[in-house]
């Protein structure tokens, strides 16, 4: 109970300062309308095979756009030295590591969802017949997202080129998850429900979510103290 | 099947012995803090990348002799591109911490990391493009290629390992000297 109390602070405080300054979430939102755009040049929007490939080009708009959040997960701690205040409070790392990870899956989230309708409009999807199943399925797909793009954040806040190494390191992990998010998210932006067949996407996007989330709070404390 | 596929299966074989010797050595550093750990994990990286680089090389070769193409999205060169990557950015962290000991604690964590992520990788990409993989039919004379190229694979993992330990030992030293 402490230990969920704990992670709660360290996440309405990164909320609070996220929402103070917005930096992070201002570049996020405008990155992922450029990008949503500049993919209406490459292909044709109203096109049948385009709305066949929404699902992807859906789940690179939320990648990409979600990095930019995940890189001012630890990185905004480095002025003034608050990481090394954060390390010695009487906080446990995990606690740390998962307060972090919830605002950062609130901020993706929020960047998700506004830009569902402004692709909704500009491909003409019905995005909305399947919302609560596809809410589902950015649930768990933005849940690994934050923890891997968190935990990576914890590893490259001090090294050399760390905007290009997070995106590096992140997405070939997120291989999975990302692969089952679009494949799931191209039905469900058509219309179509989640099938039996599908469930198996499902089910390893929970594992995933649940394998990742553990390991990290178990090797979290080797990242942050050494 | 195609006898071209004697050189894809062994070499990836190879490349799955090394990925868990690497997933060995990273724990076992993580537990001890032993530095030798450190340089086998890195050596096995290094062996699995140029293992499993050599069986996608070889079998892009298989992919054209078939289909005339260099290249096809089938489940195991899926896979295998997706594991190679991911080993990848285990020495590309590596060479963006410069601390000693902080560096190899960072890469034993994403070599865990890395590790955990192959079954699903394999997993996803099979049910992504479903019945396309060639077939593995073992024979005496498969096994026989696998054991002779992961003996290869054993022995240059241990000569990169002693390399590292011994590039480690001379900067340990120029770093006494220095402050000497």
């Amino acid at each position: 109970m402490r230990f969920l109390r704990q992670a709660g602070v360290i996440a309405a405080k990164d909320l609070r300062a996220e929402l103070r300054t917005k930096e992070a979430i201002n570049s996020s939102l405008a990155f992922a309308l450029v990008i949503l755009l500049m993919f209406s040049f490459a292909f044709d929007p109203l096109a049948d095979t385009t709305r066949e490939i929404s699902g992807g080009l859906l789940w690179i708009v939320f990648a990409f756009a979600g990095t930019l959040v995940l890189n001012r997960s630890f990185a905004r701690e480095l002025p003034n030295d608050c990481l090394d205040g954060l390390i010695a409070a009487p906080v446990s790392r995990a606690a740390l590591f998962l307060g972090k990870a919830c605002a950062s899956f609130l901020l993706v989230l929020g960047v998700q969802l506004v830009s569902l309708p402004v692709f909704g409009v500009f491909y003409n999807v019905p995005w909305t017949r399947q919302f609560p199943e596809l809410l589902l399925v950015l649930v768990l797909g933005t849940w690994g997202l934050t923890v891997v793009g968190t935990i990576s954040s914890a590893l490259t806040v001090n090294i050399r080129l760390r905007e290009l190494m997070l995106p590096m390191l992140t997405y070939p992990i997120l291989f999975p998850a990302l692969l089952g998010a679009m494949q799931l998210t191209a039905g469900l932006v058509a219309g179509n429900p989640i099938g039996p067949d599908e469930y198996g996407w499902l089910k390893m996007m929970v594992g995933f979510d649940v394998i990742y989330t553990a390991v990290s709070l178990a090797l979290v404390e080797t990242i942050l103290v050494g | 099947m195609r006898e071209d596929v004697l050189y894809y299966i062994p070499l990836g074989g190879t490349a799955a012995l090394a990925a868990a010797t690497a997933l060995i050595a990273s724990i076992g550093f993580l537990r001890t803090r032993n530095f030798r750990f450190d340089s086998l994990a890195r050596a096995a990286t290094e062996t699995l990348l140029a293992f499993l680089a050599a069986g996608i090389v070889s079998g892009c070769f298989v992919i054209h002799s078939a289909s005339g193409r260099w290249w096809t999205w089938d489940a195991r060169l899926t896979a295998a591109l997706v594991c190679w990557l991911l080993f990848a950015t285990c020495l590309m962290l590596r060479q963006a911490v410069e601390e000693p000991s902080r560096r190899a604690a960072f890469a034993a964590v994403w070599t865990v990391f890395a590790c955990l992520d192959v079954p699903l990788v394999v997993a996803t990409a099979a049910w992504w493009k479903p019945g396309k993989a060639l077939p593995i039919e073992w024979t005496w004379g498969r096994f026989g290629l696998l054991a002779a190229i992961a003996v290869v694979g054993g022995l240059f993992t241990v000569v990169r390992a002693r390399q590292e330990e011994a590039r480690r030992e001379l900067d340990s030293r120029r770093r006494k000297a220095f402050e000497s």
